[in-house]
């Protein structure tokens, strides 16, 4: 039998009893998906890289606790959100000013203010880190790596209420914040 | 028309609305073009938001070798599975030391408290303070009172002996019996149920 058919309980059973390939094998599976949470919750990709490191330590010295009951991916995400919270405490310039930033010059659209497409991911990039973490996470979570209510709920220990209406409020911040200039855009180019 | 249904819009455009929700909007959303429009501008935003890539990270092989030289070495932890696992093991071993300590210990008394009446143990008997009288002392007491005589006294000593000396012993040696059972039943069930999981899973 093959480490690829091998189910994850299994990995996480033998992680659990100090085999470090076990692990290994957990960290190839989820490495992706816990960089890119970090990435999208701070918006660096080096920095999402240490941290996540950081966090797949963090989940070896606490495997212990992990109850085989519970979605692995969501305590591995929780620990990321939590390693991303905590980088962006300590490190303050990875968020821009973002509502200063995202005042572009003309504020009237027209065909002069036509973004490139770097310009209008760079402008949606610094809206979405502009939000609040705990909005942040909550839609990073839903938009990037598609879980479910229940399942986000699980991962940041929230009530599915919560999760609604965080997302809720996500998604308005950053309809405010981008409508004026990208929704217009968006539909030039659709026309 | 009735109340706007903004706040149900991005659950329902996240397919996590079910029954009578799922149809309440869907309802209000045919008759209502400012729900709709909403709904429309949330779509554009998902849209939008999955325009931006993630960045090209390290492969996730060289990624988890980057974290394995990271992980401590001297981690030699014992899980909370393998605990328990550990501990349900030692449940036959303790019950056998309990069986052994409780036979020898009776095994002991009752050569112990032969030598005795057979006056071998004299120098020391004072010390072991053996004597007939504290083990069917309710016996005496009613053979001294008259109340039982003959057969009658010798059947309540031999009974009363019985029940202070071996009935303790023999229900502890039951109850270690029982115990171990028990655990032979469980651990039958949990293998059965081990084996039919494997079973399922192949």
């Amino acid at each position: 039998m093959t480490l690829a058919v091998i189910n994850e309980t299994e990995l996480v059973i033998r992680a659990q009893n100090g085999e470090r390939n076990a692990f290994n094998e957990l960290i190839r599976i989820y490495a992706q998906g816990v960089m890119n949470v970090i990435y999208r919750m701070c918006g660096d990709a080096q920095i999402a890289e240490d941290a996540a490191q950081e966090t797949f330590i963090q989940a070896w010295l606490h495997l212990s606790s992990y109850r085989l009951q519970t979605s692995l991916r969501s305590w591995l995400y929780r620990i990321a959100v939590n390693a991303a919270t905590d980088i962006l405490r300590k490190e303050k310039r990875i968020l821009p000013n973002a509502l200063e930033d995202l005042q572009l010059k003309d504020p009237q659209p027209g065909p002069e203010a036509i973004l490139s497409q770097g310009e209008r991911t760079a402008l949606v990039q610094k809206a979405i880190l502009s939000l609040p973490d705990i909005s942040r996470a909550v839609l990073v979570l839903r938009e990037y790596e598609e879980m479910s209510y229940h399942e986000i709920a699980d991962a940041l220990d929230i009530p599915i209420g919560t999760v609604m209406s965080r997302l809720n409020y996500a998604r308005k911040l950053l309809k405010d914040k981008l409508e004026q200039k990208l929704f217009l855009q968006v539909e030039a180019e659709n026309v | 028309m009735s109340k706007h249904i903004t706040e149900w819009l991005s659950a329902y455009l996240d397919g996590e609305l079910r029954g009578n929700q799922l149809h309440q909007v869907e309802t209000h959303l045919v008759e209502c073009h400012v729900c709709r429009a909403e709904l429309g501008s949330l779509e554009k935003l998902s849209g939008l938001l999955h325009e931006v890539p993630a960045p090209e990270f390290t492969p996730p092989e060289r990624f988890a070798a980057q974290v394995k030289l990271r992980l401590p070495h001297e981690r030699t932890f014992i899980s909370r599975t393998q605990m328990i696992e550990i501990g349900w093991l030692m449940i036959p071993v303790g019950l056998l030391g309990a069986w052994v300590f409780i036979s020898t210990s009776f095994v002991l008394g009752n050569i112990l408290a032969t030598a005795n009446n057979l006056g071998l143990l004299s120098s020391i008997s004072g010390w072991l303070a053996f004597g007939p009288s504290s083990d069917i002392y309710l016996s005496a007491t009613l053979g001294q009172a008259g109340i039982l005589g003959g057969n009658g006294l010798n059947w309540a000593e031999a009974t009363e002996t019985f029940t202070r000396m071996s009935l303790p012993h023999i229900s502890l040696q039951i109850s270690i019996a029982l115990l171990y059972l028990s655990w032979i039943a469980i651990w039958w069930t949990r293998h059965t149920h081990q084996q039919h999981g494997q079973l399922l899973e192949g």
